[in-house]
């Protein structure tokens, strides 16, 4: 099933839509993400999913990570720290 | 002979007491508004101006005169070739947002000309529906000769007959402020937040630089709105007044609520021609320097005579000051498809004016523009769709916005449920006016959630198309990516041949004809 998330890259100046299968590990959402958002910010591999201020497991998968259609993700490389 | 002082108020005071109807009856709360009051606690109701209506004609034929004697000396789509491109953007950033928003207003005053609770304000707002009506048919006059010139101008026209999202925005503000609201809404959302709070900047500032690049028409055109502005927006005050005085908790509700719409409104619609869409060389301060000379030192003023306090979101308010018409700049350039003017990259020169400017900020857009050098620098000039998104953006479920509030490194907005339903809002403020009237609100589907619904294409190509903009009429970048500092890295092969100040291969740029 798709599940379109509201997704926030850490650096870019808006909100775009992101468009995963419920199947799809947490680590596509941040590679899809990141994609979406090349030509404002340069990609770099390896970023971090959170939601709700957690970071979600890569390897889950988006059901099981409990994202629903709509939630808000964002995905924040490795080197800086949640905002809080 | 009576003197002007002695009559005037036989004029304007004109309330009787009923005896065959009900004044409930007359004046229903539906209609007038909240919180209903007996006629005799508006009875001391009164604004500075006390026009008549013979002073009213003569002013305004004056005016009227002044507006067409500078449309036939510069009105000629040849005057308007002289100008830098970027700043006709502005011109039709303004000609497609203001002409039916003050038709708009013309429908508001009138309803306060009926429903308003005393005869001076009735009589006031009567006059500014007919100023509205003005400000309504001045752009459109002036813009009108433009249209065969630049088909862009001829969509202006169409702007707020589109499902185009800044169309959905724009008609979501102005709906609910200036076509739905009572009397005593109307009075504090428009005439003292919108009117007294705002205008000042859009008028004294973009007008002083419109003058400074050259453009005498718009410049004549918003001093003559102006002049308007400042008599009918004296009603909010007393309004304002009277309304604290019954219910000092709702006066600063519809105060917080609409200083923060507003606010949105003119950061995009001023804040892009102040700081991106004007020249350099003519710019005389920031964006964030004019509302803080023109907004906010005036604004808080009225707010302490009021006997108001500064809406509760002030500190974010402060904050975005710094970020929010760079945010939605930034994500309008990567999607100027979906708009009806073209908008160019900061240049070099002005980054360096942007970083002087926004010191507390600019550092987080450097590398957003560094990253859109970088694309045009790998295409070539005139490849338009490396540097523009493809993915769908998320858009503010209260403001209908893009999801551009806070920070590169902090977007603000925040998923809630209410009613089975999920929401997304850019901001808290936007958030809190929801959740004060969800019944107001709810039922409203920004873009995605029409797309989602099947309402809306979910394919950029024919999302555009779904806004009504064809080809030759959708936004580009202003140079076509043909910038002098990115020469030397990319062939030519594409096309671009700006030089990205505004001229074409060394001449005045002329902008399409079709």
């Amino acid at each position: 099933m798709l599940v379109p998330l509201y997704g926030f890259m850490r650096g870019d100046c808006l909100g775009l839509i992101v468009l995963v299968h419920d199947t799809d590990p947490v680590a596509h959402i941040a590679e899809t993400l990141a994609q979406a958002a090349g030509m404002r910010v340069v990609p770099r591999p390896g970023g971090s999913v959170y939601a709700d201020g957690k970071r979600l497991d890569p390897g889950l998968s988006v059901a099981q990570a409990g994202l629903t259609a709509l939630d808000r993700v964002d995905v924040i490389p490795e080197e800086h720290v949640w905002p809080g | 002979m009576l003197k002007r002082e002695q009559w005037m108020d036989l004029a304007r005071k004109l309330d009787w007491n009923f005896s065959y109807v009900e004044e409930k009856d007359v004046y229903p709360e539906e209609a007038a508004g909240t919180p209903w009051l007996p006629q005799q606690a508006w009875a001391a109701w009164d604004e500075p101006y006390r026009t008549s209506y013979s002073e009213y004609v003569r002013g305004q034929a004056a005016k009227e005169a002044s507006v067409k004697a500078v449309r036939e000396a510069i009105g000629r789509p040849e005057d308007f070739e002289r100008l830098p491109r970027p700043w006709l953007s502005a011109l039709k950033l303004h000609g497609a947002t203001l002409p039916l928003a003050e038709f708009a207003a013309v429908i508001g005053n009138l309803r306060a000309g009926r429903f308003a609770r005393a005869s001076a304000w009735r009589t006031t707002a009567a006059f500014g529906a007919l100023d509205e009506f003005r400000h309504t048919q001045i752009p459109l006059l002036l813009m009108h000769g433009l249209v065969p010139w630049d088909r862009q101008f001829d969509w202006t026209h169409r702007f707020f007959h589109t499902g185009n999202w800044v169309a959905v925005a724009g008609r979501h503000l102005a709906d609910e402020l200036l076509l739905c609201s009572n009397p005593i809404e109307f009075a504090v959302g428009t005439n003292f937040v919108f009117e007294t709070g705002f205008t000042n900047m859009q008028f004294i500032g973009l007008g002083s630089l419109a003058r400074r690049t050259g453009d005498r028409m718009f410049e004549q055109m918003v001093n003559s709105i102006q002049t308007d502005e400042a008599r009918h927006a004296q009603i909010g005050r007393p309004v304002l007044e009277i309304l604290r005085k019954h219910d000092p908790a709702y006066a600063q509700r519809l105060v917080d609520k609409w200083f923060w719409r507003s606010w949105h409104f003119f950061a995009v619609v001023t804040g892009f021609a102040m700081d991106y869409l004007t020249p350099l060389e003519h710019r005389t301060a920031s964006f964030k320097e004019f509302m803080e000379e023109w907004v906010l030192d005036q604004f808080q003023r009225s707010l302490d005579e009021a006997g108001l306090r500064k809406p509760w979101y002030w500190n974010e308010f402060l904050a975005s000051l710094d970020h929010y018409h760079h945010m939605v700049y930034a994500s309008a350039y990567t999607y100027r498809a979906t708009v009806w003017f073209d908008m160019a990259v900061p240049s070099p020169a002005e980054r360096e004016w942007l970083a002087e400017k926004y010191p507390a900020s600019w550092s987080q857009y450097a590398p957003i523009w560094d990253r859109i050098d970088q694309r045009w620098k790998e295409s070539g000039p005139g490849v338009e769709w490396h540097t523009h998104g493809a993915t769908p953006v998320g858009f503010c479920d209260l403001c209908q916005m893009v999801l551009c509030a806070g920070s590169p490194m902090a977007n603000s907005a925040r998923v809630v449920g209410h009613g089975g339903r999920k929401y997304i809002f850019c901001s808290d403020p936007c958030k809190w006016i929801f959740e004060a009237e969800p019944e107001r609100y709810a039922s409203h589907k920004d873009v995605v959630k029409r797309i989602l619904s099947g309402e809306a294409p979910a394919n950029l190509l024919e999302l555009i198309k779904h806004f009504g903009l064809t080809a030759d009429e959708w936004g580009k970048d202003a140079y076509r990516g043909g910038y002098p500092w990115m020469r030397g890295t990319a062939g030519r092969k594409n096309g671009g041949d700006g030089d990205g100040e505004g001229r074409l291969n060394g001449r005045p740029q002329k902008v399409r004809k079709d």
